[in-house]
């Protein structure tokens, strides 16, 4: 047996090193990137983070989480045989049953490094996305007749884009009807969560000759038809021209593919005109009056108002959490759990399970406040990240408060759908609703015209941010037309931005190590700073999830 | 029912049962072997089962609208 080196035994501070174990180490020491297993993402253990926040991550969130899966497995899927359903489902499609067992991981990465009250809110809101993820994800299967879905149950399911607000069902939420937004679980969250399963969808579509240099996204939500990855769960489908004329092109691949009656409830673009309005409101009309036809069920206007107020509920909390945001330093919700909860609820519409998370977030907020607790202490500057995000590295504003203490206070789409649907009369009520369509993810600031997607400068000073983290879209036809422009206000007004370019879904196009270089290369040359962590500098994660 | 010693014996099995349990799913986490279980085994035995799934070819589908009643009104 080899001696023990009674020299170093002698440098250890053990005083220091029962402080860490009990407390955790301090930021500046913690080197998280050692943690890493090269190219997989996974850890060699995963981090220590103290006694309390190491415990409180083991219990309430791993266990947790992984307990309360099978549990809304089973609530939600209806008992066994959901149960059933979601094993034949697990086995019938790639998007499934190759990505989100890794859900955990998902969590792991958004919340490496979190402490205390920041950690427990976060996680919070993951709980919340997993939960409507799964209420979903049993909704398709348990419909699907490519697996022995129930009939009955996919007569009252409308398909929709999943730029098609949630809110559309409300008015027959009663009568059993559910809405299944198309490209929402099978694509949009897949991405967050397990970005290899995506590119098969996005090869699929160019195989089948489309080129390469559309909309990533749209590509790979037509590629999931192509590729015959779809569940047949819905009797009938509401398509929009929401976010971009791209989109369009994706519901004429789906059209095609399921063959199903359809309805387009196009939406206009620039959406400042108001004589448009009414046209918009008209559409939704038909809109309704299709749902109806197709799934038979009525308008039940008690349905909708109750439904809306629930909603306006969930708005008015997220305006006490922007306050808190942007006026003190005790928010305690990461930017990438805020940006993702944000536009799931506020595109997927009213459901018990996000007042459930709403609740349990606002008791740690207060405290926070209360407090005055400092739930990002290392935070360097204040960050906005403004247009669309890669999704395929949603977890940078970890990595980057980690790393180089840049912490996303508020990001574009989190702003889109600050509107309380008025419920006084029917009139006024579809007018609003009509806005909250035209106000749809990538179109609201990103595409809905020049004096939009400028907002940046009023919502930096709203939310004192000293910093723009600007994504770069690379396939985005209609953002890159304003990069120039960018450029220009950002050197007028003497504003740090650092250009972030992705390719939405496909990290093919721009690593995620490119990510942080870039990052890494203004923070040193332009900003001068040091790293918080150097261990986080440069790790390969090259075909981690 | 049982003796006084004989509960003494099962509670502390169930106990000891519990902590192990508790203990062993806490080295599961600690050391990520869940995901390693995940990354190396599960996923790329699912990826074999996906890439050799037999699946329709999109050629075969007829490009025909289905019109209804609804969208003749409209």
């Amino acid at each position: 047996m080899k001696k023990p080196d009674l020299k170093k035994l002698k440098e250890v501070d053990f005083k220091k090193a029962a402080r860490d174990f009990v407390y955790g180490k301090p930021h500046g020491e913690r080197r998280l990137g050692d943690l890493y297993i090269p190219k997989t993402g996974l850890y060699k253990h995963r981090e220590w983070r103290g006694i309390k926040d190491t415990m409180y991550y083991f219990n309430n969130i791993w266990l947790y989480n992984y307990g309360m899966i099978v549990r809304d497995l089973m609530v939600y899927g209806g008992g066994p045989k959901g149960a059933i359903q979601f094993l034949k489902g697990t086995w019938r499609y790639r998007w499934m049953g190759q990505t989100y067992l890794t859900v955990m991981h998902w969590f792991d990465r958004c919340l490496e490094g979190m402490r205390g009250e920041a950690l427990q809110a976060s996680a919070w809101h993951f709980r919340g996305i997993t939960s409507a993820c799964l209420y979903q994800i049993t909704g398709w299967f348990n419909r699907d007749a490519n697996i022995g879905g129930d009939p009955a149950l996919r007569a009252k399911t409308l398909g929709t884009d999943e730029t098609v607000w949630g809110g559309i069902i409300y008015p027959y939420m009663d009568q059993g009807a559910m809405y299944l937004p198309t490209q929402m679980i099978p694509y949009f969250v897949t991405c967050h969560c397990n970005n290899h399963t995506v590119l098969n969808y996005i090869d699929a579509v160019q195989a089948y000759g489309l080129p390469g240099d559309p909309c990533p996204m749209c590509q790979a939500e037509a590629g999931l038809y192509i590729a015959d990855d779809i569940p047949d769960s819905y009797v009938a489908m509401v398509t929009t021209n929401e976010a971009c004329d791209s989109s369009v092109g994706t519901s004429i691949i789906q059209d095609w593919m399921m063959n199903k009656p359809l309805f387009a409830m196009p939406q206009v673009m620039q959406f400042d005109d108001d004589s448009v309005l009414e046209n918009c409101a008209k559409e939704i009309e038909m809109a309704w009056r299709f749902t109806e036809e197709q799934l038979g069920v009525e308008f039940h206007w008690d349905e909708l108002v109750k439904h809306i107020k629930l909603q306006n509920q969930q708005n008015q909390f997220e305006r006490e959490k922007w306050d808190v945001a942007a006026n003190t330093h005790s928010y305690p919700i990461n930017g990438v759990a805020q940006a993702l909860y944000r536009i799931f609820y506020s595109q997927y519409g009213e459901r018990p399970f996000w007042h459930d998370v709403d609740k349990k977030v606002r008791k740690i907020m207060e405290k926070c406040v209360n407090e005055d607790i400092n739930t990002f202490p290392m935070t360097r500057h204040r960050v906005i990240a403004w247009s669309c995000a890669p999704l395929y590295y949603s977890a940078w504003c970890t990595w980057a408060y980690n790393c180089w203490g840049l912490n996303t206070i508020i990001n574009m789409d989190s702003l889109m759908f600050d509107l309380d649907i008025r419920t006084d009369t029917y009139e006024n009520c579809l007018l609003d609703i009509a806005k909250y369509h035209e106000w749809a993810p990538m179109r609201r600031m990103a595409v809905g015209g020049l004096q939009h997607i400028f907002e940046l400068w009023e919502n930096m000073e709203k939310f004192n941010c000293d910093m723009v983290m600007m994504y770069d879209q690379l396939q985005c036809k209609g953002m890159q037309g304003v990069v120039g422009l960018f450029e220009d206000e950002f050197r007028a007004r003497n504003i740090h931005a650092i250009w972030m370019p992705h390719a939405l879904p496909d990290k093919r196009t721009v690593p995620r190590s490119q990510i942080r270089q870039i990052i890494n290369d203004y923070m040193f040359t332009v900003m001068g700073e040091e790293p918080l962590d150097p261990s986080l500098l440069d790790f390969d994660d090259s075909d981690s999830w | 029912m049982f003796g006084k010693k004989k509960k003494t014996s099962i509670i502390t099995k169930v106990i000891g049962t519990a902590v192990g349990v508790y203990a062993g799913l806490f080295c599961v986490f600690y050391f990520d072997l869940d995901g390693k279980l995940l990354y190396y085994v599960v996923e790329p035995f699912m990826k074999k089962h996906f890439d050799n799934m037999e699946r329709r070819d999109p050629h075969t589908v007829p490009y025909d609208l289905i019109d209804t009643e609804y969208m003749q009104k409209k």
